[in-house]
């Protein structure tokens, strides 16, 4: 058990910050900074003691763009190079895409099994982006082609951000993923992280390889994650191919970050326009893509005569003039630039499957052949939810694949929004297999009608009113859409019983739900009794819901624990719905238990699911419940959302130059590298075309130079704060007034603010003080006197919330952002009263003023640079 | 198939105060989930029983976790384990240190030890309140007492600092806290028609008149202790009735006020002179720890039921009184005119608050 947790700290950990404008400057600071402090707690009867260590951290996260190969993940299990599974090569690599290509273009890994499974994935477009071949002529060949070679030369064009600066994606071709089921006590040696590198390399090979075959050159939003029973274990990878644009690649952040500060404005101008042209050499250079920012990223990035699957493809619905795939499933936050009908929602799939107790080399195949199933299925309850709520994509995409003695969890988690640019779903259509039979006619056609229904309650309820556009015949190369997009299940994959049918929904064809067993009586059943969200309630596991932006002050981040004991003996039907159930009460629950805060969205809903023991199912979810002005929402929405965008860049901006100040102004025994000191002096000299190599080299120089800077920061907290103090960009008498306010007010407890996406609202972040990344380990032997399993962990999360809080105040911080509980390990032995429980979380702390208290600052004269140089207040 | 484990915990801790009334009020989880149901939680946000079950839970615990610093409020705002809004706050210590009437009629004046929490199940039974909320309240009088018995300064002032209370709140508490310091009979039957707000109004009049801490707020240890120098020179109001030609005078001076003012204007002057003995008496008796615990039942005993049974108003009472309060001044005999007033105007405002049915 130890191993899980270890393993999965170090494999998917990479960022807490979610911004390319973060990703070199303050994620590489920040770890130089960090505070890794482990905590064992271990709580007795009557005493409680605690133990606090301090460690160096071992690897501070110094990650470009690119993921390294991983040098020093813990060691897990023994080793034994090559496990023959079934038949087929040695590792037998269970791989699967949403965005389902042809396997031959993938790498050669793959047993046969896995190729029958790729045959099997549904045949809907849902990779897409979209760049129309005949307009953009030999310049913009060449443009991707360079912009290629720049990602290229790094070993793998992998990105763990969410959210971009406008203009950066330029192509998003749709998710991709790989997963791949292990033995861990194959590794000989299980202290060298040689197997479990080969191992990752073989998974970032196959999610590169797929992202290819999507016409892309860079992977974005991408995430790895284990998951771990006995000896078993599956890795799995996901994330989203895109095209990147080449300008952003050039400079480097450090020249996007000026060219931001300069002009806002004209990045954000509103949605339909198209972003200013003068923008970086590139532009200059004339290799400039002219795409609406709006609709850019939907564009198809792949070749429409060699597409790599079928799918249908129309003219965007902006711009009118490239191709965009019917759906869209990415695992990036929604693009700022994104224009979007109406509000979104989460959506989940959720699925379980049995599965016989094996033991080593059998269990692995069982899961292996099971894996496959499970993901498609739970795709298609993704589609079909999708569709039921008249929306045409998912953002922030994140499956789960939990596997325990006797059964394997599935739980795909996404914000369902309705892109402008694509067209309109078409509804779902229900078939009998057996239309003789009249009572049983009647029974399908009410439930046609309850699905007709929901969808046109859905559009109301997501105010979904897509423009009236006349349908344009598109000469698609693709044979037009006969062969229809059919709801798939696993067990009726013989798909040419519907090939007959025509079942089209008004003009739009109509995704079509064959009910031939009591499986799919129970898909369909399960699809309508999926509750409706309560009033004054928008939920989404993304940063923020498109078409909300009038944030209150009032947010509430939340933590919740449940752990179901199930029957043996379920049926996969039973385990199913129990699971569903699990999860809607659980949102019914956070919805209930947050009524106060009316209207409110709950953001950034992340779902975490674990099967601790054999007949347990526990789910944590992590969110914040975020109240908005619906008044003014529906007034001068677009108006001051666009000021929150202009706000958000100014803020990274801000944070970013402080950071660089602090490298400059204060007088560092070390060097400040050239040219981050030319940046941080004088913005206004950047390169013009510097290549993507020397960045690279740039990059790593700076790397050596922060770790250099961290070892010598660790020596002693009190130089940190000073030369801190030094970079604060804020007029001296401001920064001295926070501090005094947090001082005298009444209570001598500072109220600290925790959310897990990386703005407050009504505030601007003005200093960002460090990661936090924290363990807790805690022990109790009297389990029942403490209020059972509930009260143990109810005060145990309680008092990580505290402790966090605390580290937070002592940085002088008011606030935690990009907070998440990474672990949440919870064992028990109610019969000698005892209970374990290991919880790790990490967030950035920072300091943040109102916007409000802002505005009457702000007028203070500028001086303070000159003080600053002098050397702060020394406190 | 069941929950094993179920928890919420916010950053900003939860809480809904309608749940904190019920666990105040020593329900059991099921028996609020049962309440809130019948109060319609239901409806908002689509409930159904489990999510309230759940809910009811999460706030028990809470609650219960916060039981501790509860305990001493100044805790609520220094401690780091729950971020509470002070609005939050401030409801949580005042909900918890509020108290039924009820009870503390029944507690009132007794020793706040543990024979007395002993009987709490009996006054449980009494009064219909739950066991657990008797013995929250039962502490937190003890533990009020506790702490202020050892402080200098005003008692209410030292309530309100230390338990952060309203001053509402706090004047209740400092009459629990004098009646438990005096060990006042409050028991008897002829008591029972007796609120605690009456009590509490009279212990009120006693601390702010005839305390030590009226005169001088700088003693030491618990000020509620009635100032012996004036308990003393009470003795001396004995001759409004041993001296005859005193007594007719004060007899002739209020009847010249009231006449035709009081409807039971013949009543008054036949028992005159027993209401002014029975007063002065009370007065000069006061020394006697016995007779000074007896205080309410005399007055009741030798005021308030002869008033009652000649049906006099409580107008016609209070005029009476105020005459003959002040009469006494035109005494020219009289000396003692500070120590008159001082007695009776807490007499006085007694009185007219108990009279009544």
């Amino acid at each position: 058990n130890w191993n899980c947790w270890r393993l999965q700290d170090a494999t998917c950990a990479w960022f807490t910050l979610s911004s390319l404008l973060d990703i070199l400057t303050c994620s590489t600071l920040s770890a130089a900074r960090s505070q890794h402090s482990l905590f064992f707690l271990s709580h007795n009867l009557s005493s409680s003691s605690s133990h606090t260590y301090t460690y160096d951290p071992v690897n501070p996260c110094v990650l470009m763009e690119c993921v390294p190969p991983c040098s020093d993940r813990p060691g897990f299990g023994e080793e034994t190079p090559g496990v023959p599974l079934s038949s087929g090569p040695p590792t037998p690599l269970r791989a699967q895409t949403f965005s389902s290509f042809s396997p031959s273009k993938s790498y050669s890994r793959q047993s046969s099994s896995s190729d029958t499974e790729l045959s099997l994935t549904p045949k809907t477009g849902m990779g897409s982006g979209g760049s129309a071949g005949k307009e953009a002529g030999p310049l913009k060949v060449f443009l991707r082609q360079q912009t290629q070679s720049a990602l290229e030369q790094r070993e793998y064009p992998f990105f763990t951000l969410t959210a971009f600066p406008p203009g950066f994606l330029l192509h998003v071709g749709g998710v991709v993923s790989a997963r791949s089921v292990k033995l861990l006590d194959r590794i000989h040696n299980p202290d060298e992280p040689e197997t479990r590198d080969a191992w990752w390399e073989e998974i970032r090979q196959e999610i590169k390889s797929h992202a290819k075959a999507l016409g892309c050159h860079a992977v974005v939003g991408y995430s790895e994650s284990t998951s771990i029973c006995e000896e078993v274990c599956i890795l799995s990878a996901s994330g989203t191919a895109a095209i990147l644009s080449s300008r952003f690649m050039q400079d480097g952040p450090l020249d996007v970050e000026h060219r931001l500060s300069r002009q806002p404005l004209c990045v954000f101008s509103t949605g339909s326009e198209r972003v200013e042209g003068d923008m970086g050499s590139s532009a200059s250079l004339g290799f400039e893509e002219v795409v609406s920012p709006g609709c850019g990223f939907c564009h198809i990035p792949y070749d429409e005569l060699n597409i790599p699957f079928p799918a249908q493809l129309t003219y965007c619905y902006c711009c009118r003039r490239y191709k965009v795939p019917d759906v869209l499933f990415t695992t990036i936050d929604l693009p700022t630039e994104a224009n979007v009908t109406g509000k979104g929602c989460l959506i989940q799939a959720r699925l379980c499957r049995t599965k016989k107790k094996a033991q080593g080399e059998g269990n692995a195949t069982a899961i292996s052949n099971l894996l496959p199933f499970l993901e498609y299925e739970l795709h298609t309850q993704l589609m079909n939810k999708l569709k039921l709520r008249g929306m045409n994509a998912l953002f922030g995409l994140r499956i789960q694949i939990s596997v325990g003695e006797t059964m394997l969890l599935g739980l795909a988690s996404a914000t369902g929004v309705y892109l402008t640019a694509l067209p309109s779903p078409g509804g779902i259509q229900i078939t009998g297999k057996t239309p003789s039979d009249i009572t049983y006619e009647q029974h399908i056609s009410n439930m046609q009608k309850k699905i007709n229904d929901t969808i046109t309650k859905n559009k109301e309820l997501y105010e979904i009113n897509p423009p009236e556009v006349v349908e344009e015949i598109i000469g698609s190369p693709i044979p037009e859409p006969r062969q229809r997009s059919r709801l798939f299940r696993s067990h009726s994959e013989s798909s040419d019983e519907v090939s007959e049918l025509d079942l089209s929904h008004g003009k739009k064809d109509a995704f079509v739900l064959e009910i031939d067993d009591t499986d799919a009586v129970e898909d369909i059943h399960a699809l309508l009794t999926d509750f409706s969200i309560p009033a004054g309630f928008y939920s989404c596991n993304t940063e923020i819901m498109p078409g909300i932006q009038n944030w209150t002050s009032a947010i509430q981040m939340f933590t919740s624990v449940r752990v179901f004991r199930l029957n043996t003996n379920l049926t996969n039907q039973g385990l199913n719905k129990i699971f569903s159930d699990l999860c809607e009460n659980l949102l019914k629950s956070l919805y209930f238990k947050l009524r106060s805060m009316v209207p409110c969205c709950l953001c950034h809903l992340n779902f975490t699911v674990a099967i601790p023991e054999d007949e347990l199912i526990q789910v944590a979810v992590t969110a914040v419940a975020m109240s908005f002005d619906k008044e003014q929402t529906l007034e001068n929405g677009k108006q001051s959302g666009e000021k929150t965008l202009i706000k958000a860049i100014t803020d990274e901006q801000l944070q970013f130059s402080l950071e660089l100040n602090a490298e400059t102004s204060s007088p560092n025994p070390l060097s400040s590298p050239k040219g981050l000191s030319d940046v941080g002096s004088h913005p206004s000299a950047r390169a013009s075309s510097v290549d993507y190599s020397s960045f690279a080299d740039r990059c790593s120089s700076w790397i050596e130079q922060l770790k250099l800077k961290a070892h010598t920061i660790r020596r002693g907290s009190v130089k940190t704060t000073s030369s801190m103090e030094k970079a604060s960009p804020l007029p001296e008498g401001r920064s001295r007034s926070l501090r005094s306010n947090r001082s005298y007010s009444g209570s001598s407890v500072a109220v600290v603010k925790m959310t897990p996406l990386s703005f407050i609202p009504g505030a601007k972040i003005i200093k960002y003080l460090g990661i936090i990344n924290m363990f807790f380990i805690r022990e109790t032997t009297s389990l029942r006197e403490e209020g059972g399993v509930s009260g143990f962990l109810h005060t145990f999360i309680a008092e990580v919330f505290a402790m966090v809080r605390a580290h937070v105040a002592a940085l002088g911080g008011n606030a935690v952002v990009s907070y998440s509980m990474k672990e949440c390990v919870f064992m028990e032995n109610p019969n000698k009263n005892q209970a374990q429980c290991l919880i790790n979380v990490s967030g950035d702390a920072v300091i943040f003023v109102r916007e409000s208290e802002l505005e009457l600052t702000s007028v203070q004269p500028q001086s303070a640079t000159t003080q600053t140089s002098n050397g702060g207040e020394g406190t | 198939m069941s929950t094993e484990l179920d928890v919420f915990v916010g950053n900003t801790t939860v809480l809904d105060e309608d749940v904190y009334q019920l666990w105040l009020d020593g329900h059991t989880v099921s028996d609020a989930v049962r309440i809130r149901m019948e109060a319609g939680a239901l409806q908002e946000c689509e409930a159904n029983a489990e999510i309230l079950h759940s809910d009811t839970m999460d706030q028990f615990r809470t609650f219960q976790m916060c039981e501790r610093l509860l305990q001493s409020p100044s805790k609520v705002a220094n401690q780091l384990l729950f971020q509470i809004p002070p609005h939050h706050q401030t409801m949580l210590i005042e909900r918890y240190y509020e108290f039924d009437s009820v009870f503390a009629r029944e507690v009132l004046g007794k020793k706040l030890s543990k024979g007395t929490k002993k009987d709490l199940d009996d006054i449980s039974s009494k009064t219909g309140i739950a066991l657990k909320c008797c013995r929250r309240q039962f502490d937190n009088f003890k533990h009020v007492f506790k702490v202020v018995e050892e402080l200098k300064g005003p008692l209410v002032e030292n309530i309100q600092r230390h338990f952060l209370l309203s001053d509402v709140l706090a004047r209740d508490y400092a009459a629990i806290v004098f009646f438990a310091n005096s060990r006042f009979e409050t028991g008897k039957r002829k008591l029972q028609y007796l609120s605690f707000q009456d009590f509490a109004f009279c212990a009120g009049q006693l601390i702010s008149y005839w305390t030590v801490g009226a005169v001088d707020n700088m003693m030491e240890d618990l000020n509620v202790d009635l100032e012996k120098e004036f308990l003393h020179d009470l003795k001396d109001l004995k001759v409004l009735v041993n001296d005859k030609d005193m007594l007719d005078q004060h007899k002739s001076l209020v009847c010249a006020q009231l006449r035709g003012k009081i409807k039971v204007f013949s009543e008054m002057e036949a028992s005159f002179k027993n209401l002014s003995r029975a007063l002065v008496n009370i007065a000069s008796k006061l020394t006697h720890t016995k007779d000074f615990r007896d205080l309410f039942i005399d007055l009741v005993e030798k005021f308030v039921e002869p008033c009652r049974s000649d049906k006099w108003t409580i107008g016609d009472l209070r005029l009476f009184l105020k005459h003959y309060s002040s009469s006494v001044r035109m005494l020219e005999a009289f000396r003692h005119q500070v120590i008159w007033d001082r007695y009776m105007g807490v007499i006085q405002s007694c009185i007219l608050k108990m009279y009544h049915d």
